[in-house]
């Protein structure tokens, strides 16, 4: 499974797998890690090393707390709103 | 979508409303999208809310991304937006004089400092000397294939043509490489397990 982690990363799971790999990875602790570490094993080779200590953790309790959702017609590149 | 988007599935899954997805896609680009918003953006605790600004606006815009271009161009974009905006608000706080000027000018200034983060400082150094000590312990054709994909930005079907393989081992020497390179660093990011996503 984890070989599959490595592969949703990069975008190279067939379209039918992504879904099921993706609910899989999510509902595993040890895969999410991986699929974390993956990712930061990638930006450290490229000289970017800071860990995630919780930083998307706090991304997502703030679109919770924030309500946000996907709003048809809405400009992300507006300054305002 | 773009043809070279990696992420066109894990959108369309997000667009039709799976918050996975999305956070999938959170978790892959924050330190990029944080290293970017940093070269505006001076104080790290600023870094880290124009970041969660930045992601908030792709949600809630995520129905307007067509995949003209890249996921993460599209992401990039709206960083930039964000971090600029965040900038004008603070000229105007300081051009209202509404507390010490001298100290929010200083934040015009590009790039970041870890100086308020000492912790998160020392643990990126320790990744950084893991994972090259790692890459130097690595079998050379699995390390050849990640650098490959990784630094050079070549896609699967590129470091096949190049090493004259079949995709499947590009694919199982890029998984192979960074599990080995985890493994190492999994008892420097002990302490962060819990903060994970």
């Amino acid at each position: 499974m984890s070989l599959k982690v490595s592969l949703l990363l990069d975008g190279q799971l067939a379209p039918g797998e992504v879904k099921a790999t993706l609910e899989g990875t999510a509902a595993d602790g040890l895969l999410r890690d991986r699929y974390t570490l993956y990712g930061l094993v990638g930006d450290a080779l490229r000289g970017n090393s800071t860990p995630d200590d919780g930083f998307s953790a706090r991304i997502f309790e703030r679109m919770q707390r924030e309500g946000a959702r996907i709003e048809p017609g809405y400009d992300p590149f507006k300054t305002r709103g | 979508m773009a043809e070279t988007d990696r992420d066109t599935e894990l959108v369309r899954l997000a667009q039709a409303g799976d918050a996975k997805a999305f956070q999938a896609l959170v978790v892959k680009y924050q330190r990029r999208i944080a290293r970017h918003v940093a070269r505006y953006v001076r104080n790290s605790g600023d870094v880290e809310d124009v970041v969660q600004e930045t992601f908030i606006r792709a949600y809630r815009g995520l129905a307007s991304f067509r995949g003209d271009s890249a996921f993460y161009s599209w992401l990039y974009r709206i960083a930039t937006n964000t971090a600029l905006s965040h900038l004008k608000r603070q000229s105007n706080d300081v051009l209202l004089g509404d507390d010490a000027p001298d100290e929010r000018a200083e934040a015009f200034e590009p790039g970041v400092s870890d100086r308020d983060n000492p912790e998160r400082a020392l643990i990126a150094k320790q990744v950084a000397d893991v994972v090259q000590r790692a890459l130097g312990k690595l079998q050379p054709e699995l390390a050849e294939a990640l650098m490959l994909y990784e630094v050079e930005g070549k896609q699967y079907a590129e470091i096949a043509g190049m090493l004259d393989i079949p995709i499947g081992t590009v694919r199982t020497r890029i998984f192979r490489a960074r599990e080995f390179i985890a493994k190492r660093l999994e008892p420097v990011l002990d302490s962060q397990r819990n903060r994970r996503w």
